[in-house]
């Protein structure tokens, strides 16, 4: 068995204007997410090709080029086999608006032959219990995310994709659906989590792959990607005479525009340590400076940005 | 249960479950008892009071000395009242006049009688068929064009993601549905007609079950009109495109076949009457018979000339036009992207 669940290979999708024009929404995409549980990241500008991504691998889109495969079979060709292990929500939730939402969960249920207690157990599981008999039109746009979560419950996945699953919940129900993908993806469940909230996927996610215009930019662990400190952030008594020294020895280092830090423009902490040390001068505070996510994204989208308007 | 019967208890429960759906097979069950109620009433025969009503004015009117005036007036001159033989007597010509003038008791009795074949073919039969074809149309229409307005088609392909199955398992719901409605509605009405009409002495021998075949015949273009609604939204995916497309074929159809010179032969109502009445005749456009130039001295340039649809021509029109239609929205479903 493959050890990857999601592997996409030269992934490409063209879509025909309304003028007769092409657009590409995806090019060339090789996507790989490891087996084995864990949340991986899919990050993207909008309009970067990634619920296109996600429709092609769930079979709601033909790809124009390229080979996908879930759990190592050949998808859209073995995707009934495999669907059964995938819980999806695309896009925004679509249910039935005059039904109600355990009614809906329940034709998905028969549709797969699920047993009708699971659909309990899901409601419950995203705590809609209460208002399961309420009608879906009525509910409100967290109330419906929640559902959709619920469904791809029934099917006891080992693969989650979530679509932008926080959308418009609540900084309550974001924190416990945070919660749910974490614990989802500690018990063994592989998570792929599209999102835009670059924070997110920094607090979620173990892996995270970064596309924009359609084309793979980066991919690969979350603190890989980040890469190592480059920097150091210093804090001492005596911020002046710690530049004088750090400069003697050869350290590219600046006041901060507090001016109560300095920046060192190293990744060797050590070193800091020893010459300040040496010329008795004492640290109260010594800090790597990784790039956050945000940062680290934005860089590569802004040069995939600009690289494809040159 | 096999994957594709649990998939189609699936469909039935949502139709069963959609308020549109049951709002049309509401129609299909009372408006025909409507009918059925009004045509019992409208032929019921007349009361004691109205035969006595009835008789007192053929009595008062055969009394009338006018009467008698217009009978010797059609004497006197007989080809002023009628076409009556030149040899007749004036005592025969006297019992003609006299039998055709006579006030009699059914001039008064102004409700009709309950004629079987006549609602059969030109009343309350086509009425109903009329109603049911449309009403299961919408049913198809609307069943699936409430999924692709909600989205939860790509929803349900999460879950089944066989496209084909997809489709068959609601095509199956759909058209089986209607038909069995349809069955069940011409059925009865004409088993309730039928024993009105015999408890009135008024059923020939076999109109019965003429009007039974007819109405099985009409519940199966049902289910066709169910099937076609449905693959034409599955093509569609927007039940106001399909309805107007649907509108359009009825309204100007015909007119636009006329227009571009088709023969009645391709007329969409044409061969549906075909297959609920098993047959049809209509009138065609076409070289005058022979006896007719002999007639006119000479050939006119064309004659209205009557032909026959057959109930296997119409039934071969509608099953190419369903199939050729569902497969369209079969292929259509199977290729392209879901939203």
């Amino acid at each position: 068995m493959s050890d990857l669940v999601i592997e996409t290979s030269g992934l490409r999708k063209e879509f025909r204007t309304r003028k007769g024009g092409l657009r590409v929404a995806v090019q060339n995409l090789d996507l790989a997410v490891p087996a084995g549980g864990g949340v991986h990241g899919f990050l993207g500008p909008n309009g970067s090709g990634k619920t296109t991504t996600i429709r092609m691998l769930l079979g709601l889109a033909r790809p124009t080029r390229g080979t996908m495969r879930l759990f190592g079979e050949p998808v859209p060709e073995k995707l009934p086999q495999v669907i059964g292990r995938v819980g999806a929500v695309v896009e925004s939730p679509k249910f039935s608006p005059n039904f109600t939402g355990q009614f809906n969960l329940r034709l998905l249920a028969d549709a797969i032959g699920a047993p009708r207690s699971r659909v309990d157990e899901a409601i419950a599981t995203v705590q809609l219990d209460g208002r399961e008999k309420d009608r879906y039109k009525g509910y409100s746009l967290g109330m419906k995310q929640r559902l959709a979560i619920a469904a791809t419950l029934l099917k006891d996945p080992q693969l989650l994709i979530l679509d932008e699953p926080t959308n418009g919940l609540d900084p309550a129900g974001i924190r416990e659906i945070r919660e749910t993908i974490r614990s989802l993806g500690a018990a063994g469940v592989t998570v792929l989590l599209s999102s835009h909230i670059l924070a997110e996927v920094q607090q979620v996610c173990t892996s995270a792959t970064i596309i924009g215009n359609g084309k793979l930019l980066a991919s690969g662990r979350v603190e890989d990607l980040l890469g190592s400190s480059t920097a150091h952030r210093v804090v001492v008594p005596e911020p002046g005479r710690a530049l004088e020294v750090l400069g003697a020895a050869g350290l590219d280092a600046a006041a901060d525009a507090d001016a109560e830090s300095i920046r060192v423009e190293t990744d060797d902490a050590a070193r800091i340590t020893q010459v300040l040390g040496e010329a008795g001068v004492w640290l109260t505070e010594l800090t790597p400076l990784r790039p956050d996510l945000e940062t680290f994204f934005l860089a590569l989208t802004d040069a995939e940005r600009l690289g494809a308007e040159a | 249960m096999s994957a594709f019967l649990r998939l189609a208890r699936v469909e039935l429960s949502r139709l069963l479950h959609r308020r549109a759906a049951l709002l049309l097979i509401a129609a299909c069950l009372v408006v025909p008892i409507i009918i059925g109620v009004a045509v019992v009433l409208d032929t019921r025969p007349p009361s004691a009071q109205e035969l006595a009503d009835a008789q007192q004015q053929v009595e008062h009117d055969r009394n009338d000395p006018s009467f008698e005036e217009q009978v010797d007036e059609c004497v006197a001159h007989p080809e002023n009242w009628g076409n009556y033989p030149a040899d007749l007597t004036d005592e025969e010509t006297e019992k003609r006049c006299r039998a055709d003038m006579e006030p009699q008791l059914d001039w008064y009795l102004y409700s009709p009688q309950l004629d079987v074949p006549q609602e059969r073919d030109n009343g309350s039969g086509i009425a109903i068929t009329l109603l049911l074809s449309m009403a299961m149309m919408l049913l198809g229409t609307t069943f699936t064009g409430h999924d692709w307005a909600s989205g939860s088609v790509s929803n349900q392909l999460l879950f089944e993601p066989r496209r084909l199955r997809v489709w068959f398992a609601k095509a199956l719901v759909v058209t089986g549905t209607a038909a069995l409605l349809a069955t069940v509605v011409q059925s009865s009405y004409w088993l309730a007609i039928g024993a009105v009409a015999r408890s009135r002495d008024r059923l020939g021998d076999g109109v019965l079950l003429d009007c039974l075949q007819m109405g099985w015949r009409a519940a199966a273009v049902a289910g066709v009109a169910a099937l076609l609604g449905f693959a034409l939204t599955m093509l569609f995916r927007n039940t106001v495109a399909t309805l107007g497309i649907l509108f359009g074929i009825a309204l100007a159809g015909g007119i636009l076949l006329g227009v571009l010179g088709i023969e009645g032969r391709w007329n969409p109502a044409y061969n549906v009457a075909a297959v609920v009445t098993d047959g049809v005749k209509y009138y065609a456009d076409g070289p005058c018979p022979e006896e007719v130039v002999k007639e006119v001295g000479g050939d006119p340039g064309g004659c209205s000339v009557e032909k026959e649809l057959s109930f296997a021509q119409g039934a071969g029109f509608l099953g190419t036009a369903v199939v050729g239609t569902s497969l369209l929205s079969l292929l259509w479903f199977r290729r392209r992207d879901v939203p």
